[in-house]
């Protein structure tokens, strides 16, 4: 293992392990007012009214009309609310906020106030939603010939359902007006200098004005990008109008239902064959944004770049649209649109194998990209593509090809086997351009006259590492010892802005940065001085520009790769799959830090499981999200998922430090399409369309059968 | 009329709220023992885990009138010992701990298998710490971390 | 205390229990405080010493109220069936805490304890001050979460027989494999005497507002042998296919009812129906 790898105890590892990490929850109440959320009762309705109780002194009712700046939260676009507008567009929409110091009577006035509405007739049909946030289209090749030559044409349908992101931490923020006037904002959150333009906008102040503070955080997973933006912005306003500290920290109920999770989706695949081959695709894909669009426009653009997953198709064409429904806005999760799209495709592919007689491993190879082949955006892979060495270490660790081609057998008998594969990638860091023309990121290091060195940067820490493997860089470089480096918890007063804790981005992108400006500080080194270097993000030249009105060029620079397969057995009788194994090859370049790499790769893997099977969440024909507490959104416990084996492949990557690539987001990626093959598989080779695929789900299909 | 009384982390201490007050809210609203924490308030998910008189419980489900004339073990008193050492090595090795909102709650999971089982098998890790949620990951490290512990720490269980 | 009552032994609790009708019978708290509606009050049982024993008799395994799921798994009288189910309670912070008397005071169809106590034709005692009533466990249940519990009555003891539960079938099937509420349970018990059926217990839980027990439909096959059984069993199943009205609920009522006859059918077959 090469040094930068070996593992090392997390910086972050002591304060956590005895409880000593305070979390934004955790500072002492005394003089800090509670907030509380009166929330819209409605899936779209007119606010008529509110009523509040008369309130003793030292509380407060803060809604729009408090807002100083602007109620509009600075995200990709600017229509969500910091307080709910005249009308209320879902169910749980915030309208107001009481606050006060004791919760207790925070909670009797908050179940005093009084709201009329006039209710308005909601849309919360994704197939009948006419409200277009974002529309995209792109595709390459001569479509009407490729399907005007085929043998045959497939078309199918594809659905999959929410995912929250259950952080074990809930959304929570506060608010401190400073003697200074500045305001101060700090909580759970993965993205400082999102909340702080944001608050910025809401308080209508400059820059200096406001400084925000990432605390301990509890888990992110995407559900920390964008939301404490506007989280952030209520308490900012609340504290504002109550000139005091102000907290709000959600309850699992609030967080369940009223924070953004992953977008559904409907995606719908026209295949066109000819010879065996796969010619041509023609897919439409639509996801469920909810009531605003926060971060549909790029959680949508990576998922329609994925939508042919790793195969060479020569004749593409790609439609992709968000739609508004009066539904919780939905927004970032680990994988970011890619989980749905390649979902899609896997299952597809998979289906197409089947009617073609053909395994689904071998069809799938056949198709594969290599290096220098176009990518869907007609860009190009750059650097080698290790997908059969690692369907090699896949097929080794859990003997898929023979189990694959046995189980593909009828089955009888209560419990049936099966397995399934799914091969895919995570193209490392932002979308197309926004590296080089919105984020601009810049990193310092700061080396103090004692011979120590702080990484200035603002990526938050939220278990993924970035407090223990920047300063790994740093002092690689610099030959120190590791307790010469650290890396706090970024407070934008402090930190320049290296961009947002997202994409897989902060270690592959910042800490090149910090790699580069190592080398710096190494080259001017002074013994005993207070020494400052920076770097900025340049792209690298090999990239070929992407250009987002066209939808082409390189969307990523590299590619994070991975296999996965897993093996089921059904119990015909209950429905309940047991997981026999679940087996993955991740390829995230080089690993710095083995440990914190496998981390990743074991936690996201069966968060991907979770999301192919058990975690069922939905709402009702009001609007409502009915799965809102730990006993009805189920999450794997450590029971579930004993045989998780995750093998770490390194390709590396030359532009990410010392070869290392995005990590985070891969391993969940690919889980649905390797578990609902699998189902299918023991189903006895029935087609299944749709993730998660739960017991009762597997039930129906066999009582269908039974017919 | 008379507080509830009990030892916390081995001092006495006197509560004197009402009866029907969590365990959880006492904790860390009154004797800011900030090391539990509360990720569900409906007994799913173990953050809040302490142990009451030796055994496991989640405090979010415990009234604190049923606490009276109890020992409440929270990761603040449990720090101290010798046998936390040994865990915190043991998780500190194989980089169990990513966010750490799950940690002191699996902590005391771990602490209460391993006093009444001190050699586990994979299988008896995974039921006894079945109780505590963690969405970071995928339990292996912690898994190996206390089938660690249980080793490093042979005769202190 | 501040709202709230405690008491040191059963005789304080049953006075307490009389002056107090308001205040809620506090046992291990798992499923009260997970609600703990405001401005509630305890009566807190859980340090009352007769609550807290497991003894027998010539007839009875009696399981205090106050036994936690965990104190029964360690013990060696309590039958096999029910430690199997109680093994599969959540986890080990809530076996610990939970207890056999709030499993049953709770009032839900989903108790896993319950299930087998429906199955096992088990009884309850109940103690008031003004002495005391046994009653069978499916009469106590008179509907959705409610419970012939008088106002100063309190559940003592669970009695489960001490034989005719070797012979057993248990399934639970939850949403994952811990921290699991029952979308589905089943328990069955079975004996045979002579070649002849003498007991075919099928129990459902977390079906219906209470478990479900249908003994008209048992009958079918009580005193039967096991071919004269088989050649019933389609008709034995149909019937409780037709019987078995769900309750609806975040899982479907359909998937619910296949289950429950797939688990009953295999309960048949294991027996050798």
């Amino acid at each position: 293992m090469e040094k930068i790898s070996q593992p090392v105890v997390k910086k972050d590892h002591q304060p956590k392990m005895t409880g000593r990490a305070l979390y934004v929850g955790d500072y002492p109440s005394e003089g800090v007012l509670t907030g509380k959320m009166l929330r819209s009762r409605y899936a779209r309705a007119k606010v008529l009214d509110v009523k509040v109780p008369p309130l003793p002194e030292g509380y407060f009712y803060v809604d729009r009309n408090d807002v100083p700046g602007d109620n509009n939260v600075n995200i990709v676009m600017d229509d969500t609310p910091v307080y709910a507008r005249e009308t209320v567009e879902y169910i749980g929409e915030p309208i107001g906020m009481v606050v006060g110091p004791d919760e207790k009577e925070v909670n009797r006035i908050w179940s005093e106030i009084e709201v009329s509405y006039e209710e308005l007739e909601p849309m919360l049909d994704l197939r009948k939603a006419d409200t277009v946030f974002f529309d995209y289209e792109y595709g390459k090749g001569d479509m009407e010939k490729a399907f005007a030559e085929a043998d045959k044409i497939y078309e199918e349908e594809f659905t999959t359902g929410y995912q929250d992101q259950t952080y074990l931490e809930t959304q929570g923020m506060m608010a401190q007006p400073e003697p200074d006037g500045r305001m101060f904002v700090h909580g759970s959150m993965q993205c400082a200098y999102y909340v702080h333009g944001a608050v910025m906008r809401a308080l209508g102040c400059g820059p200096d004005e406001v400084h925000i503070l990432q605390d301990v955080t509890g888990g992110g997973f995407g559900g920390k990008e964008a939301f404490p933006s506007i989280l952030g912005c209520q308490v900012a306003v609340a504290a504002k109008k109550a000139n005091a500290p102000v907290r709000c920290v959600f309850d699992r109920r609030e967080d369940l239902e009223f924070t953004s999770k992953r977008h559904p989706s409907l995606c719908t695949y026209k295949v066109a064959v000819k010879d065996g081959k796969i010619t041509a695709m023609d897919i439409d894909v639509k996801f469920n944004g909810g009531a605003y669009t926060t971060l549909s426009a790029v959680v949508l653009q990576r998922g329609i770049i994925c939508a042919n997953g790793i195969y060479n198709i020569e004749n593409l064409h790609v439609r992709g649209r968000a739609l508004k429904t009066n539904t919780t806005p939905s927004g970032a999760y680990r994988g970011f649109g890619a989980p749905q799209t390649f979902f899609a495709v896997e299952m597809m592919m998979d289906h197409i194998s089947r009617d073609l007689g053909v395994d689904s491993l071998e069809f799938k190879e056949a198709h594969l990209v290599k290096q220098g082949d176009a990518t869907s955006t007609s860009g190009k892979y750059h650097f080698p593509v290790p997908i059969p060495a690692m369907i090699d270490e896949v097929d080794k660790a859990c003997d898929f090809r023979r189990k694959h081609k046995e189980y593909a057998k009828p089955q009888t008998g209560r419990y049936r086997r099966g397995i399934g594969m799914s091969m895919y990638f995570h193209g490392a860091g932002f979308t197309g351009s926004g590296e080089r023309d919105i984020i601009k990121a810049v990193a310092k290091l700061h080396k103090y006259p004692d011979g120590t060195v702080e990484v200035l940067a603002s990526n938050g820490e939220i278990g993924q590492g970035l407090r223990t493997t920047f300063p790994k860089i740093v002092a690689h470089e610099l030959n120190l010892p590791l307790e010469k480096v650290y890396y706090n918890h970024p407070d934008t007063a402090r930190v320049p802005d290296s961009g947002p804790t997202v994409a897989s981005r902060s270690l592959m992108t910042v800490g090149e940065l910090l790699r580069r400006a190592a080398i710096k500080l190494r080259g001017i080194w002074k013994d005993g001085e207070d020494q400052i270097v920076e770097e900025h993000f340049k792209e690298p030249d090999f990239v070929i520009p992407f250009y987002l009105d066209k939808f082409q060029g390189d969307a990523y620079p590299t590619y994070a790769w991975a296999v996965n397969a897993i093996e089921v057995e059904l119990d015909t009788f209950t429905g309940i799959s047991k997981i026999l194994g679940a087996y993955g090859s991740f390829d995230v370049g080089t690993p710095i830090d083995y440990n914190i790499v496998m981390g990743q790769m074991e936690g996201g893997f069966l968060q991907g499981i979770g999301y192919a099977s058990i975690e069922k969440m939905d709402y009702d024909n009001r609007g409502r999200i009915r799965n809102n507490s730990f006993s009805d959104y189920l999450i794997p416990t450590m029971k579930d998922v004993p045989n998780l084996k995750c093998m770490l492949h390194v390709e590396k990557y030359p532009d990410g430090p010392y070869g290392a690539k995005g990590a985070g987001e891969l391993p969940l990626v690919g889980a649905p399409g390797a578990y609902v093959e699998a189902m299918e598989q023991a189903l006895g080779g029935v087609k299944l369309n749709h993730a998660p695929f739960t017991a009762e789900d597997a039930l129906a299909v066999l009582a269908k059968e039974a017919e | 009329m008379d507080a509830i009384k009990f030892t916390l982390n081995g001092n006495e201490v006197s509560y004197s709220g009402s009866g029907s007050d969590r365990l959880l809210e006492v904790l860390r609203d009154t004797y800011h023992t900030t090391s539990v924490k509360c990720g569900c308030k409906e007994g799913e998910c173990g953050a809040c885990a302490v142990l009451l008189d030796g055994t496991l419980v989640n405090s979010c489900c415990v009234a604190i009138g049923a606490v009276e004339g109890c020992s409440v073990v929270t990761l603040e008193g449990f720090r101290e010992t010798e046998r936390f050492a040994v865990l915190d090595r043991a998780f500190a090795e194989v980089s169990a701990v990513q966010c750490g909102f799950c940690i002191p709650g699996m902590v005391l999971a771990a602490a209460a298998l391993l006093s009444k089982n001190p050699h586990p098998t994979e299988e008896d890790v995974r039921e006894g710490l079945s109780g505590n949620l963690c969405r970071c990951t995928g339990y292996n490290a912690i898994v190996n971390a206390v089938q660690n512990a249980a080793k490093e720490g042979n005769g202190l269980w | 205390m501040v709202n709230g009552y405690a008491a040191a032994s059963l005789q304080e609790a049953l006075e307490l229990r009389k002056a107090h009708p308001e205040a809620v019978p506090y046992a291990g708290g798992t499923d009260l405080m997970v609600e703990n509606r405001p401005g509630v009050t305890y009566l807190f049982l859980n340090k009352v010493p007769e609550l807290k024993a497991i003894a027998e008799d010539d007839q009875y395994i009696r399981i205090g109220a106050g036994v936690t799921f965990t104190e029964a798994l360690a013990d060696d009288r309590v039958p096999q069936l029910m430690k199997e189910a109680v093994s599969r309670i959540a986890a080990p912070a809530i076996r610990n805490a939970g207890t056999f008397g709030g499993n049953l005071g709770n009032g839900s169809a989903k108790a896993d304890s319950v299930l087998i106590e429906f199955a096992a034709d088990a009884k309850l005692r109940l103690v008031s001050l003004g002495g005391e009533r046994v009653v069978d466990v499916d009469k106590f249940y008179l509907g959705r979460k409610k419970l012939d519990l008088a106002p100063d009555e309190l559940i003592a003891e669970v009695l489960l027989p001490k034989t005719g539960l070797e012979q057993y079938y248990y399934q639970k099937v939850g949403g994952r494999e811990a921290l699991a509420i029952s979308r589905v349970s089943f328990a069955g018990v079975f004996a045979e005497k002579d070649g002849k059926i003498t007991n075919i217990a099928a129990a459902f839980g977390a079906v219906s507002d209470t478990v479900l027990r249908f003994k008209d439909l048992e009958a079918m096959l009580l005193g039967k042998t096991i071919e004269e059984a088989k050649a019933l069993k389609a008709d034995y199943l149909a019937a409780y296919g037709e019987r078995m009205q769900l309750t609806r609920g975040r899982v479907s009522a359909e998937y619910r009812k296949t289950v429950c006859l797939n688990l009953l059918g295999a309960f048949l077959e294991a027996q050798g129906i």
